[in-house]
């Protein structure tokens, strides 16, 4: 009951017109900066954060939100439509998306993109509503062991992942948690690869990785075959251009195990965006029935991660507002911001500001109808960026691509190491290794090695501590299932071919 | 070294220009480029955003302060830029303790603070130390005891080697012959969650941070890191009433390029000393329980001498290879 009057009272709040415009203001911001590679959310509400100074709390609290979330549903349009992740959660998005739209249906890409978006994200805000403090619990019960396990867990998605030749995959995979060990080592403060340049103390970026093997890497490798003036097919009527029924029924599953996942991975301050949108587009690709077609452009493909990376946003809303604890670079500026204005999340927030809690809530409702509103229109005049000829869209997308992660760090030294991940894309295309898995195992290597020194530094250099835990020895078990299966496959045909013979 | 001279002539021409309205000379004609070394939303681009801010709110200089960051190296790339930008008058930085720290630790890291030129120390954050509202340990004696019992077997969740947590901890571990394990998270959050969670047994945190689980009756003070008790914790002690001595200071002040003409140096500080007079930066302080730490140039070059000189003391005693 507490629930449907603390409702009532923030739509109260949040549909007033100064509110709804506030709201309005922060999804259209967060599009547009979503759609932007390099530029994320964390940015934009850091820049914004002293103009909101003059402006009521609740307010601002609905407009620096709405660019949170809203940034998750502009991410995956450039992911799809050139291949360049609009910020990392949208990686897993380009497998399949970018797939589609080559083989014209970049349209029925973007909308159920912008429908999965919608679907997990109002998922996400429910979970919040109803179980935020039982969950807030759940999210502490997790400590180093259990990272560890669901880091595993991700990275068995690699046999999932990996096109013909899995050999081929396990290398890209070992490249990536090279990658990811560049820099300071966090528990010795040594400095591993990075031959003396202090450029490198902190790290490759994520997206000079990302854009660099996925975007560059493709137009290199598109560049070579100069054959239609147009890089992709755009079929011409506005309903061709929009998902058809069977796409969309295609997604039913998706849909509900994007929400899902991403929610509660969202929960946990230590995991992210990235891992929830790598974990349920390899459970979608697991229970699939036809597992062989992922990563040819299949919309469930598009509709898990996309959901996953949108329902993560009122997960990560969980530990931010009911513990005061952020999980990733977006939710500490926001805490931050609470902080400036006076409101202190934590245990009592929703006890002691009732209508801001309340409100941001019922916001986030709304908010994820104007951003649906606000996206679904846009599909058809996105795609006919794709009418544009070769000549013309691969030098925007360099540019892009250049520009992009010269804003993150503003320095160049990041738009070389871009260049030079372009070439290792390029090369990887031409020698045929697949770049998901180098991406997978970037994004985890490093919280992986952490998590595990981690938990032998808490029992004191003992490995049981992985699995005298309930929790992370479940996760650890399913992890071993699924780098099995395809050895069960291979056995299964190997059993299939000697009855046959035998027969 | 090289830059020595110049900080002695610095030291004797301040008392002059304290009285003189020398400063007037200089004047900044365009905005000012900010330099922070964190991205969006760290602790040095907050502080750096709100200077700003508070500037333009109190109209102490004739233009706007444009915040930039430059990330990475853990401050390496920032400083590395002040560096580049010899003799520029329209740049300052904020500096923070890991300028003392990375340039020693890493050879990677090549300009230390005292390649720049230090204007103002601003602020000093005081911490505290806490435990699980649940935890037998009532005091830093009850925990220092507890570790001496069980060697190794007690847990701080805590930040990177060479950081104040672990700075504070190789102080208390040296002083008193006590030992426990010192677990790095790369965040905060990650730190107050596997507190909360019982994970690990204590963490050093700044108030702010804490506030709101002290309040719910999470988490327990045992001791304040600070010279003084903070106005919100008036019982309980600070490391000095407690018997160790162990209070380091996370210092945050401003920096500029390197070789910048004494006036302008001369402007920066007059521009901050009335800065931190304004009504606007004791409420930004008392807001965040930050306590003003002003020094002037020539004080802060001392500071600094001493800080560096004991902070490598700590990190070659803790095994870490001190490069510089």
């Amino acid at each position: 009951m507490d629930v449907i009057t603390g409702l009532f009272q923030g739509f109260a709040v949040a549909l007033t017109p100064v509110n709804l415009l506030w709201c309005f203001v922060g999804v259209f911001l967060g599009t547009i900066v979503g759609i932007l590679p390099g530029l994320g959310p964390a940015a934009t509400i850091a820049m914004l954060l002293p103009l909101t100074f003059q402006m009521n709390p609740t307010s601002a609290v609905i407009m620096l939100a709405g660019i949170y979330y809203g940034a998750k549903y502009g991410g995956s349009t450039t992911s799809i439509l050139l291949n360049v992740p609009g910020e990392s959660a949208s990686v897993v998005t380009c497998f399949d998306g970018y797939q589609m739209a080559k083989r014209g249906r970049a349209g029925a890409a973007l909308g159920i993109a912008a429908i999965a978006s919608f679907v997990a994200g109002t998922f996400g805000v429910i979970g919040l509503m109803l179980i935020a403090p039982p969950l807030a619990k759940f999210a502490l019960s997790f400590s180093s062991p259990e990272y560890f396990a669901l880091m595993c867990l991700g990275l068995a998605m690699v046999v999932l992942l990996a096109g013909k030749s899995m050999v081929k995959a396990l290398l890209a995979m070992l490249v990536g948690l090279w990658i990811a060990g560049i820099g300071t080592d966090l528990f010795t403060a040594e400095s591993r690869f990075t031959f003396g340049n202090a450029e490198l103390l902190d790290g490759v970026d994520f997206v000079v990785v990302a854009i660099g093997v996925f975007a560059l890497g493709e137009v290199l490798g598109n560049m070579e075959t100069r054959e239609s003036g147009q890089m992709l097919p755009v079929p011409k009527g506005l309903r061709k251009l929009l998902p058809t029924l069977d796409e969309l029924k295609a997604c039913r599953f998706a849909f509900v195990n994007g929400s899902v996942i991403g929610f509660l991975i969202g929960v946990l301050p230590g995991a992210g965006s990235t891992i929830a949108s790598f974990i349920s587009y390899g459970v979608e690709k697991a229970v699939s029935k036809h597992p062989e077609r992922f990563g040819t452009g299949v919309p469930e493909g598009v509709a898990a991660p996309e959901g996953a990376n949108n329902s993560e946003t009122g997960g990560a809303m969980v530990p931010l507002l009911t513990l005061g604890i952020p999980g990733s670079g977006t939710t500490a500026i926001l805490l931050a911001a609470f902080i400036l204005w006076g409101l202190r999340p934590g245990p009592l927030m929703i006890q002691d500001n009732p209508t801001l809690f309340w409100g941001l809530v019922a916001s986030m409702y709304i908010g994820n109808v104007m951003l649906l509103v606000l996206n679904l229109p846009l599909v058809p005049l996105f795609a006919q960026i794709l009418r544009l000829p070769v000549y013309m869209l691969y030098p925007v997308i360099f540019g892009i691509s250049i520009v992009g992660v010269y804003s993150v760090s503003s320095s160049l030294f990041d738009a070389w190491m871009l260049t030079a991940f372009g070439l290792l894309g390029y090369a990887m295309r031409k020698l045929d290794y697949p770049a998901a898995p180098l991406i997978l195992g970037f994004v985890l290597g490093d919280s992986m090695e952490r998590a595990l020194r981690q938990s032998l530094m808490m029992s004191q250099g003992d490995l049981s501590i992985l699995v005298s835990r309930p929790m992370s020895a479940v996760m650890l078990l399913l992890a071993a299932l699924i780098l099995l299966t395809p050895l069960m496959r291979k056995v299964n045909a190997w059993r299939v071919r000697a009855i046959e013979e035998g027969g | 070294m090289k830059v020595r001279p110049f900080y002695l002539l610095l030291a004797l021409a301040i008392p002059l220009l304290g009285s003189a309205p020398a400063a007037a000379q200089f004047k900044p004609s365009k905005p000012i480029e900010f330099v922070v070394h964190t991205g969006p939303g760290g602790g040095a681009d907050v502080l750096a955003r709100a200077i700003a801010t508070a500037m333009e709110k109190e109209k102490l200089i004739p233009v706007r302060m444009q915040v930039v960051n430059k990330t990475g190296g853990g401050g390496a790339t920032a400083m590395a830029y002040l560096a580049e930008k010899k003799g520029d008058t329209h740049t300052i930085s904020a500096f923070t303790g890991l300028w003392f720290t990375n340039p020693l630790m890493r050879a990677e890291a090549k300009i230390t603070m005292k390649d720049l030129t230090p204007v103002v120390r601003l602020v000093l954050e005081p911490a505290m130390i806490v435990v699980k509202n649940d935890a037998p340990y009532k005091t830093l004696k009850d925990f220092i005891d507890a570790a001496k019992q069980n060697p190794g077997s007690l847990k701080q969740s805590a930040g990177s080697i060479g950081a104040r947590d672990w700075l504070v901890r190789q102080l208390l571990m040296k002083q008193t012959g006590a030992n426990w394990a010192y677990i790095s998270f790369p965040s905060g959050g990650e730190r107050i969650a596997a507190l909360l969670g019982g994970h690990v047994n204590m963490m050093l945190i700044e108030p702010q941070e804490a506030g709101e689980h002290i309040r719910a009756g999470n988490l327990r003070v045992i001791v304040q890191i600070s010279e003084e008790r903070l106005p919100p914790f008036p019982n309980v002690p600070t490391m000095k009433e407690a018997g160790f001595d162990a209070t380091v200071p996370q210092v945050r002040g401003i920096i500029a390029p390197p070789g910048i003409p004494a006036e302008v140096l001369a402007y920066w500080e007059d521009v901050f000393a009335r800065f931190v007079k304004t009504a606007t930066w004791k409420k930004y302080l008392e807001d965040n329980l930050f306590v003003d730490g002003f020094q002037r140039s020539a004080e802060l070059n001392k500071f600094i001498d001493e800080y560096s000189e004991t902070t490598r003391g700590i990190l070659r005693e803790g095994g870490v290879k001190v490069v510089r």
